[in-house]
Formats: C-alpha cells, sequence, structure tokens
C-alpha cells in the first residue's frame, strides 16, 4: 500500500510526545551500532595488520626440497607373468631435502609470468660460539640483495648494513636475540661449528630486528658460505622464496611449481592457516557478543512501542473508527520502529567513525622495530562496516516493531470507546 | 426519498461478561426494526444501560449485531468484513462522541484533516483547505493550529463535529455529544446540529439523554430494556 505522510507524522508526533523514552531507545540502538562498528573494525584492523605483516616479510610461496611424488617407491609390487618383483626394503640413501640444481629449477619457476622474486637459500642447524658463549642457532645462506626483497631486511637494520654482507664474504648478520644472547656487536669475530665438526670463523655485519621472533632467532650468511657449512654443492639449495605480483594468485603459481618441478610449494595462506582460522574464531566471539548489545537495544525500541501503544490505545480505537485501515495502523509503528533504527543508527556511524579515528590515533609503544611501525593501533576502515550495522540495527527495530504494531492494530474500537464511559 | 438511509431488521445484541469464572449474559437490544430515512434528524433516548449506545454502534459499523441485520445506503453492513466496514465507515459515516476523542499531538486543522487522509483519500494541501474551511463555518476560523489541550471543552467537540464532517458523511452520529458540556456550550451544539440539518439536510443520529437536547430534533426514538418503547414524529 501507499505510505502516506499522515502516518509518518502520527508516527513522529507520537514519538516525540515521549521525548525521554525516545531518547533513551535512541542512545540504545546508536550506542549498540557504535560498539558493533569499532568491534569490527578492530577485529578486522588486527587480521588485517598481521597479513599485511606477514605478506610484507614473509614469502608468498616457499618451495622446498619435499617430493610431491617420492622419486623412489617405498614399497612395490609388479608382477611380468609369471616374475613377481618386490621391493621389501628402500635401501637408498635417506636423501636430505634439498633442491637439486636449483637454478634450473629457478629458470622453470622464473617462466611464470606472476612470479616477481625467487630468492634461493639454503639452512643449517649449527652452533654458535661466542667469548664462553656458545648457542645452537639456525643459520641461513642467502643472496643478500635478493633476499632483501623478500624478508626487507634492509628496513630493518638496528647495526651495520646489508650491503656489508655482500661485500663480506665471511660475514654473518644476526637477528636481534641471537646478537642479544651472544652480547656481539658488529665488528666482532665469532664461529660456528657445522654439523660435519668443521669450525667456521665469520664476522658480524650486521644485526637486524624484524619483531618476529622466529626470524628474529636466525643469522644469515652468503649463500656460498652457507652451501659450505651445510655440506650442500654449489648447486643445491634448501628453499626457493617467492614473491609474486598477484597476491590473489599465489595459490595458481605453488600449484604450478609443484606440478613442473615435483617440489612442494605452499603459501603463505597455507602456512598462516591456523592462525588466521583462530582470528576468526575470535572475531566471531566478539561479534556474538556484540550481537547483544544490540538485542538489548531492540528490547528498547519493543518496549518504547509498546508504551506508545499502551498509552494511544484510545487514539487507535478513534483513528480505526474514523475509518483508517489495520494495515495504516500498523505501519504507524513499524515507522515508529523503522524511524528510531535510522536516527540511531545514524548516530552510531558516527559515533562510531569518531571511535575508530580516537582508537587508531592512540600511540601503542611498539615493542618491535618491523617494517609496518605500528605506532598506533591498527583499525580496519571499511564503509561496509557501517552500512552492515546499520542494516542489521534497523532488522532488529523493525523485528521488535512487529508484536507492538499488530496489537495495535487489533485494537477493537468498540471496547475502548465504550470503556471511556 | 423513498430508501432509507439507515434500516435495522430485527436486531438483536446479547453482552457476555466474564465474572470470575461465571460468564453473565445481558441481552442489551431485543429485536429492534426500524428505519430512518435521508434528511432525518434522530435522538435516540432512554435510561442509561438501555442500550442506545450499542445501537448507534451498529448503526455505524463498529459493533455486529448477533442476529438481525442492519442497512446503510442499500448495503448489509452486518455482513461485510472489518476492511470493507473500516472504508464504509471513512466515506459514509462520521462519528461524534461524548468527549471530544481528538489526537492530542495535532491541531485542530490537523485533526480534521485525519479522515480525509486515511487511505489516501485526499491530498495533503486539498484536505488543509477543506479542514480549514469546516472549523472556519463551526467558529474556529481563529483556532486553527491550537492543538486541543488549548481548546475549550466546547471548540474541543466543535473540531470533532467538523473532523466528523470531513468526508460529507451520508450519516452522522453523535454519541450523547453534549455530555460532557455546560449548558451555555451544549447550547452552542444543539443550535450547530439543528443548523446542519436544515441547512444541508445532514441526516443525523444522535444518542442522548438530555430531554432538551432531543425535543429540537424531529424525531425521538426511546429505547427501554433493550426495545424500542416509542417513536415519535415531532415536525
Amino acid at each position: 500500500m501507499k505510505i502516506n505522510y499522515h502516518l509518518f507524522m502520527i508516527a513522529l508526533r507520537q514519538l516525540l510526545n515521549r521525548k525521554r523514552q525516545t531518547f533513551l531507545t535512541l542512545s540504545g540502538i546508536s550506542v549498540g551500532v557504535m560498539v558493533l562498528i569499532t568491534a569490527v573494525s578492530l577485529m578486522d584492523g588486527l587480521l588485517q595488520s598481521f597479513i599485511q605483516k606477514i605478506v610484507e616479510i614473509a614469502p608468498h610461496v616457499i618451495v622446498s626440497g619435499e617430493k610431491v611424488r617420492p622419486t623412489v617407491p617405498d614399497q612395490l609390487v609388479e608382477s611380468h607373468g609369471n616374475t613377481h618383483v618386490t621391493f621389501i626394503k628402500n635401501v637408498s640413501r635417506e636423501d636430505q631435502e634439498v633442491i637439486k640444481n636449483y637454478p634450473r629449477i629457478e629458470s622453470l619457476i622464473q617462466r611464470d609470468s606472476l612470479v616477481e622474486l625467487i630468492s634461493p637459500s639454503v639452512s643449517t642447524d649449527v652452533i654458535g660460539m661466542f667469548g664462553t658463549i656458545s648457542e645452537p642457532i639456525q643459520l641461513f645462506g642467502i643472496i643478500p640483495a635478493l633476499e632483501d626483497g623478500i624478508e626487507k631486511f634492509s628496513k630493518n637494520m638496528i647495526s651495520g648494513s646489508l650491503s656489508d654482507l655482500e661485500k663480506t664474504p665471511d660475514g654473518i648478520m644476526l637477528g636481534s636475540s641471537v646478537a642479544k644472547d651472544f652480547t656481539s656487536r658488529v665488528g666482532d669475530r665469532m664461529q660456528i661449528v657445522a654439523p660435519s665438526g668443521q669450525i667456521f670463523s665469520v664476522r658480524v655485519v650486521g644485526i637486524f630486528m624484524t619483531g618476529i621472533n622466529d626470524i628474529d632467532d636466525n643469522c644469515y650468511v652468503n649463500l656460498r658460505l652457507g652451501q659450505n657449512i651445510g655440506g650442500f654443492s654449489p648447486d643445491e639449495a634448501s628453499n626457493l622464496y617467492i614473491r609474486v605480483n598477484n597476491l590473489s594468485r599465489d595459490g595458481l603459481v605453488a600449484r604450478t611449481i609443484e606440478q613442473e618441478t615435483n617440489y612442494r610449494a605452499i603459501t603463505w595462506e597455507e602456512k598462516a592457516a591456523s592462525v588466521v582460522a583462530l582470528f576468526k574464531m575470535i572475531s566471531g566471539i566478539v561479534y556474538f557478543l556484540v550481537f547483544f548489545v544490540i538485542m538489548v537495544a531492540g528490547f528498547g525500541v519493543a518496549n518504547v512501542l509498546i508504551t506508545n501503544v499502551l498509552e494511544k490505545v484510545r487514539d487507535i480505537a478513534v483513528m480505526k473508527s474514523l475509518g483508517f485501515k489495520r494495515s495504516e495502523i500498523t505501519w504507524i509503528y513499524l515507522i515508529q520502529g523503522i524511524m528510531v533504527a535510522l536516527v540511531g543508527a545514524t548516530i552510531g556511524c558516527v559515533l562510531g567513525f569518531v571511535l575508530i579515528e580516537i582508537m587508531s590515533s592512540i600511540p601503542m609503544a611498539s615493542s618491535s622495530a618491523s617494517t609496518i611501525r605500528t605506532d598506533h593501533l591498527m583499525m580496519g576502515k571499511n564503509p561496509m562496516y557501517f552500512v552492515g550495522a546499520s542494516i542489521f540495527a534497523l532488522i532488529v527495530s523493525m523485528v521488535a516493531a512487529v508484536g507492538p504494531s499488530r496489537s495495535a492494530a487489533r485494537v477493537n474500537p468498540v471496547e475502548i470507546l465504550r470503556g471511556e464511559r | 426519498m423513498d430508501e432509507p438511509i439507515i434500516r435495522l431488521d430485527h436486531i438483536s445484541k446479547k453482552l457476555s461478561v466474564k465474572n470470575g469464572g461465571e460468564e453473565i449474559v445481558t441481552k442489551i437490544l431485543v429485536d429492534i426494526s426500524f428505519d430512518i430515512a435521508q434528511g432525518e434528524f434522530t435522538a435516540i433516548t432512554g435510561p442509561s444501560g438501555s442500550g442506545k449506545t450499542t445501537l448507534l454502534y451498529l448503526m455505524g459499523g463498529l459493533d455486529r449485531p448477533d442476529t438481525g441485520r442492519a442497512f446503510l445506503d442499500g448495503q448489509e453492513i452486518s455482513a461485510m468484513e472489518e476492511e470493507e466496514l473500516a472504508e464504509m465507515r471513512n466515506a459514509k459515516l462520521g462519528f461524534v462522541y461524548q468527549f471530544h476523542f481528538l489526537l492530542p499531538e495535532f491541531s485542530a486543522v490537523e485533526n480534521v484533516m485525519m479522515p480525509m487522509l486515511a487511505r489516501g483519500r485526499a491530498s495533503t494541501g486539498e484536505a488543509r483547505r477543506r479542514a480549514a474551511e469546516l472549523l472556519s463555518e463551526l467558529g474556529l476560523s481563529d483556532r486553527l493550529h491550537n492543538k486541543p489541550n488549548q481548546l475549550s471543552g466546547g471548540q474541543q467537540q466543535r473540531v470533532a463535529i467538523a473532523r466528523a464532517l470531513a468526508n460529507s458523511p451520508k450519516v452522522l452520529l453523535a454519541d450523547e455529544p453534549t455530555g460532557n458540556l455546560d449548558s451555555k456550550n451544549a447550547e452552542t451544539i444543539y443550535k450547530l446540529f439543528s443548523d446542519l440539518n436544515t441547512r444541508t439536510g445532514q441526516t443525523i443520529v444522535v444518542v442522548t439523554h438530555d430531554e432538551h437536547f432531543a425535543s429540537e430534533t424531529k424525531r425521538i426514538l426511546h429505547i427501554l430494556d433493550g426495545q424500542v418503547s416509542s417513536d415519535r414524529q415531532l415536525r
């Protein structure tokens, strides 16, 4: 039906007639919408900053030495006529999982136009020694210029520089945790004990800090030295780190690599899947709690409408006797619910916007230096938060308005008008 | 004027009131039949509790008879659906009650506009013009924008009458319209009804226990114990 102007006027005047109660109801909706928007923004911001951090300083795809299809089957039974062949035990030597002839693999991978950068590395568990301190560390052999494109060391150096590593064949770059443990500084000499027992003397040329413990626990040397220490041949690598130019296609890149090279390739999403899932679960719980804030606001709407219907039952009876349709009476109260929701949501959106701005400007002492210097809280910003929260408030209010408006429509004028005498 | 505007045909109505566990059934109207012709000015009188208000509500399609049939303008209203009745009330009837029953949030002119705006019958501008016209005719041209609580009892009742007349009803039904007024204001209302009837031929049915008011009308139907005890044509 056509909703006429007079229905709006009746709805509005009745609401304005109970200013205080209407105001409180509006406040309920506003606060609910504000809290919802802020919570979504906060959770989204956390997840985004986390992902951004990963994407910024982690390889998008990691190729490792693991074979997708084993080259030598563990067990084989085959029959040719009367001859049966059975493998009982695979006696081949337990292969270290390395990428053999990595330059060839690289050139294979490089053909994919989505691949932006490939950085080969070897990793070895070694013992580091400095003065009287010795400690196990994970040592990576890298090509500094390439690896910098992945892990952004040059932005995270706290002393020395990445180019010094490049220029120093026996140079080593320490993660900040390692440097702290050894109390070593740039220019110090330290010893590395290789798995083979051989001792290498290296010179500290740089210390970096990313803020991610997993990385700050590592040490980096030039690829050639790393290969020597780990007993790799010059064309072997443990991993190939890859950056792609289109993040949404990294899965495709990984699958292509696996098919073409038979080496395992995993994406950062696969690596971080459990953490992202955890984030999503926490967000879910937060949204669930905030949901109740708006539900309570919905009770407020129901309350003000029920009061209006009860107080106006005589006016409703009169309107019906004047010939107002049931649907017209129903609309008066539905409109009240919609009005409260719209005004409340608008105020809530403004408050939410202000709160997000305030929260995102709160200084936060960053525990870590990083490429993303989060010196303040990272809040998600997306117009959909506002649209979503407003629609939600509108739905809750409309649902709250259904009961009162139906009871208004059911008012029997005779009973009410007769009761007046 | 052969076809009566209102016809009640053997109307009966009971009212059951639950009192604790037992149900008390009271016969309010018993087998009532009468016609009201177009242009008549009829008073329904009787002691309180005689069923005269119920009779008025039945004529106005606000209530339904248990048995018998009620007709308005040739249509059987006792057989209509609720929405049809609402439409019919809006188009063909005007109600005035003992209390003014104006919507308190709206000015005099807005209250008079309501029946015209209901169901989207008229545009706002049109309704406003007609409402102002009606109120001026009833001597309220300087009170158009006052809220009901800023008007005297007599003025409130005149606004209510203007509202009842908004859609040019076939019949004006009034239930003790002077019951709540002092004699001076009541006098104004009598005159108003009387004028309306003589000047425009407006059919009016008024329930009253005010003998003086009843004597101003053209016909008095006296109800006693749910039945018509006398039907006097005065003029």
